[in-house]
């Protein structure tokens, strides 16, 4: 679909000329020429403005009323005045009106010093109220939610809660109840507001009336420094702003990139902060003596991991997952692969894509940008649920749907979310996403499909209908070519149907023309936050960086760790950011597998199930704002994280801590700085050759778009041909939401969303009992 | 560089931005520094002995002239100078006199953490962080209070613009100025002693005085 382009005007604002695009709002029109109409209801990421507060009123030439400047798209040749004696008279009135309930309590309001009606005021407003009579009080503050505090006697009615729970987040919720100046916000039922991205109706609250329970009253606006990040628990990997003080996040609030996150963020994201400061952290490494984890030195922790791993050598084996950077990946693969001589690490869940067809899938051609899921006629969402593995990509999908009329479609092997917004359902086996995607192909190759279907679990029919909006309409196709971005998981190549699953995507690509069409492709929600960071970065077991050869045979997968660990073929593994019990599939394996290692090497956070019964040295993890390094989001942007807050405890820098086990297996890194170990990755892996911190900056760069995107070399041609893939529905049903995440389940306001509350009170109990007594004693 | 851009010689080579190979440094001579400095002619032998005898004496007389006074000096600390009413000493903050509450003894406290005298202070020695009043546990009026409330009275001027900051009226200037201590972080007064009574050390100046 055609991004949207307009035309260049000029209009009189205030007795100047001003040039904007044409139909663009007033309000945005006004600040080209520097130019500010004050507003409170109009929000551009909310869709059509609605011109409730009236705070916007301007005078036009031509019109005998005064207009709302936030509904009234600029026209060329409009007359416009923002400071005329009518107008100024006007938005004193409309300041004095909202004021008139408004309790004016901005001492204890935490939206004092950053509150746009007190910015208003002071700048628009008449500075007097002739209101004596008493004003409207309602009981408060109350719990909307256990997130979310509303006062209702400080709402000025702007609807834009209202307004994100219906068209953007579409929960349909929150609704205003009551007439006149008794109306309030509320859910119509009366239930507390739960859902994935409640959280963002803080942000949008021009005033205090809706507060984030978790940053309650905890700082001023002037007590605090905003520190730019990039959130890594999940693989959306949303921009964010951590809000700093006394060098601990205390909120964390979006920091819009119209091609990573558009604005928004989830409750994960906005709320799972909490966890980096709770008494259950890990603050230094602990070694296992005597059956519990003990509070050691830094030296004695190196000392124990280095001799448990030299002791294994080859048969050391690694895994990565959660927040590891790539550079803490590459190092980690240097020391397994130089250091120990040993090729089995993983990054994947499971399953291993060989070495040509991971390449293929990464060509640039095929890589669809986030904005594209906004703009294309059709997008495919094969075998991932957005709101569990990449939750922002969510209210993506919904705003393509509801402005633009992509037709969505979503094939899944249970119920989806996106039911609602999508022109087309279809269900397969669980497991059986390949085998989908080659019944899919086949059909829309024109060839015969029923028994592909059938094999997959789906009906046929439905597969039909699905390649018929694919390929889309004949009317469709005389506007241009057909854009389509389908949108999988990870899960779709897991286990053994890997290949498969790459296969059928790539005859997917060919049968729809997605490398060659301009603003469609494939777009994958990897399984971990930085999953293709990671696996660029040559954390896989039959590749190195950049998708490069091996030097030798290849290793062993994430599966084949575990089955090599409980078979005594591996003796020891370390595991970066990843609890095999609660991250990777097949739980009970994992289970054996660390029973019977014999080092078990782990950077942890919190002391979850996996990490407290079988890690026998624990060094202290990072919270993401703690982290230098870079992250890869899903469609190839590289990003990078600075260091926000500090280390809290004796917790240091992982990647410092990989380059020193890597120097005492021998290697000879001699690393100084995160930029150093930044600049090793930028070198070792050819397709980001020539990468600078500068160039990333505060925005990221996608590789594609760089000229060194040709050093990825030329794709295998995809084999055609139908893979029989098999349905394993065991595979599926290990994948957890990313909602089941320690982040969440430490995070004080946040844990009534964890899935597992019996894991909740048992991860509790023991980390009571093993870490806190333990630390006692040590201080 | 040695020269000085007025000397003759290496004001015409040491333009600004030459670097110091160009400059004449053989030619240059310190007598070039040296600056007469015009003295009065000295005085003869009728003045010089007026000086000395007359003037001293005349001085003396001064000196003598006093002696009937009583001295001026303040026997501190056992005396002390009384202050003016709006003399800004150390702060103190308050509670509401009528409200008791939960048994105890004194009212709520006046402050609510609103942390607008941090906002306002120029020395940056306010600190406060805020905490949520319940029910079971009310300290302030309002619904927050202040959970932490240190002012660092080694880094504070004493301008009192924490005072007019206030919008409860919590914090105001005392009178005291005996503020000195042995270890710099006593000089960070907490909550509870910027509450407490203060000693009354400071004599008020009466009206007229």
């Amino acid at each position: 679909m055609p991004r949207p382009e307009s035309k260049t005007i000029t209009f009189t604002i205030d007795g100047r000329e001003v040039s904007a695009p044409e139909n663009t709002m007033l309000v945005d029109a006004a600040k080209l020429g520097d130019v500010e109409i004050p507003v409170f209801c109009y929000e551009p990421k909310l869709g059509q403005p609605v011109g409730a507060c009236r705070m916007c009123l301007v005078e036009i030439e031509g019109i005998p009323k005064l207009q709302t400047g936030c509904s009234t798209p600029v026209k060329d040749g409009m007359v416009v005045y923002t400071q005329s004696d009518r107008v100024t008279i006007a938005q004193q009135a409309v300041v004095e009106f909202l004021l008139i309930n408004h309790p004016l309590d901005c001492p204890v309001c935490d939206k004092g010093g950053e509150c746009p009606l007190q910015d208003i005021t002071f700048g628009w407003g008449g500075g007097i109220s002739r209101f004596v009579e008493p004003k409207r009080h309602f009981v408060k503050p109350l719990e909307l939610s256990p997130l979310i505090a509303i006062d209702r006697e400080r709402c000025i009615l702007c609807y834009r809660c209202v307004r994100f729970s219906q068209e953007i987040s579409e929960d349909y919720q929150l609704v205003l109840l009551d007439r006149g100046a008794h109306s309030y916000v509320a859910t119509f039922d009366g239930h507390p507001y739960v859902a994935p991205f409640s959280g963002n109706i803080v942000e949008l609250c021009p005033v205090g009336a809706l507060t984030s329970r978790a940053y309650r009253f905890r700082a001023r606006p002037w007590d605090i420094e905003s520190a730019g990040s990039v959130c890594t628990l999940c693989p959306a990997q949303c921009n964010v702003a951590v809000t700093v003080r006394d060098e601990r996040a205390l909120r964390v609030l979006a920091r819009e990139h119209p091609e990573v996150d558009d604005g928004w963020l989830c409750d994960k994201g906005r709320f799972a902060y909490q966890s980096f400061h709770v008494p259950e952290r890990i603050t230094q490494p602990l070694v296992r003596d005597g059956g519990f984890l003990r509070p050691v030195s830094w030296e004695r922790a190196l000392d124990e991991a280095s001799a448990g791993l030299r002791r294994a050598g080859a048969r050391a084996a690694g895994v990565a997952a959660g927040t590891t950077t790539s550079e803490e990946g590459l190092l980690l693969a240097r020391l397994l692969r130089e250091g120990l001589g040993s090729p089995h690490l993983d990054a994947r869940r499971s399953g291993t894509v060989s070495t040509g067809l991971a390449r293929a899938l990464a060509a640039p051609a095929l890589q669809a940008r986030v904005s594209d899921l906004e703009f294309a006629h059709a997008v495919l969402v094969l075998d991932t649920e957005p709101v569990d593995d990449a939750p922002i990509l969510d209210l993506r999908l919904r705003k393509g749907v509801r402005r633009h009329r992509t037709k969505l479609a979503v094939a899944s092997p249970g119920a989806t979310t996106l039911a609602e917004p999508a022109t087309l359902c279809v269900r397969f086996a669980p497991g059986a996403g390949a085998a989908f995607a080659v019944a899919l192909a086949a059909a829309l190759r024109g060839e015969d499909h029923a028994a592909l279907a059938r094999d997959a679990g789906a009906e046929a029919d439905q597969v039909a209908a699905l390649s018929d909006l694919l390929r889309g309409s004949e009317s469709d196709e005389a506007q241009g070519p057909h854009e389509v971005v389908i949108l999988w998981g990870e899960r779709l190549t897991a286990g053994d149907s890997a290949d498969h699953g790459a296969q059928a995507l790539l005859s997917l690509a060919d049968a729809l023309g997605l490398a060659d069409t301009d603003g469609a492709g494939l777009l994958e929600i990897p399984a971990h936050a930085n999953g293709r960071g990671l696996r660029e970065a040559g954390v896989l077991p039959n590749a190195g960086p950049g998708y490069g050869e091996l030097a030798g045979a290849a290793g062993r997968d994430a599966a084949g760790i575990a089955a090599g660990l409980a078979a005594g073929e591996l003796s020891a593994v370390y595991l970066l950011h990843c609890d095999p019990l609660r991250d990777l599939p097949d739980r009970q394996a994992w289970g054996e597998a660390l029973a019977s290692a014999s080092t078990v090497v782990a950077h942890a956070s919190h002391l979850t199930q996996g990490i407290r019964e079988h890690a026998d040295v624990v060094f202290p993890a990072e919270a993401y704002p703690e982290k230098e390094g870079t992250v890869v989001h899903p469609d190839g942007r590289v990003q990078r994280l600075r260091p926000a807050i500090a280390h809290p405890g004796e917790v240091r820098h992982e990647w410092r801590v990989l380059a020193e086990l890597a120097e005492r297996a021998g290697l000879e890194l001699t690393l100084h700085s995160g930029a150093a170990a930044a600049e090793l990755l930028y070198a070792s892996v050819p397709f980001y050759a020539g990468l600078t911190l500068d160039e990333i900056g505060g925005r990221g760069v996608r590789w594609q778009e760089r000229a060194a995107a040709t050093e990825l070399g030329a794709a295998a041609p995809p084999a055609p041909g139908p893979g029989a893939a098999s349905a394993s529905a065991g595979e599926a049903a290990a994948y957890r939401s990313l909602w089941d995440a320690p982040e969440v389940e430490f995070s004080p306001t946040l844990e009534f969303l964890f899935p597992h509350p019996e894991l909740l009170a048992d991860d509790r109990a023991a980390s009571a009992e093993l870490l806190a007594p333990e630390l006692e004693t040590a201080s | 560089m040695a020269s000085p851009p007025n000397s003759e010689d290496g004001g015409a080579a040491g333009a600004p931005g030459t670097s110091a190979a160009t400059l004449n440094v053989a030619a240059w001579s310190p007598g070039d520094d040296v600056i007469e400095v015009q003295r009065t002619p000295a005085p003869g032998p009728t003045r010089s002995t007026w000086r000395t005898f007359v003037e001293t004496l005349r001085g003396l007389g001064t000196t003598f002239g006093r002696f009937h006074e009583t001295p001026v000096t303040v026997q501190y600390p056992e005396e002390k100078t009384p202050v003016y009413p709006r003399f800004r000493g150390r702060h103190k903050l308050h509670r509401f006199e009528d409200t008791p509450q939960n048994g105890a003894q004194a009212g709520l406290e006046k402050c609510v953490g609103c942390s607008l005298c941090a906002a306002a202070c120029p020395a940056d020695c306010i600190r406060v962080v805020a905490a949520e009043n319940t029910p079971e546990h009310r300290v302030s009026a309002g619904e927050r209070y202040a959970e932490i409330y240190e002012i660092n009275l080694s880094r504070c001027i004493f301008c009192g613009y924490c005072e007019v900051a206030c919008p409860f009226d919590a914090i105001t200037m005392g009178h005291d100025y005996e503020l000195s201590d042995y270890d710099r972080t006593d000089l960070i007064f907490t909550k509870e002693m910027l509450l407490a009574e203060p000693l009354e050390r400071t004599p008020l100046r009466n009206e007229g005085e």
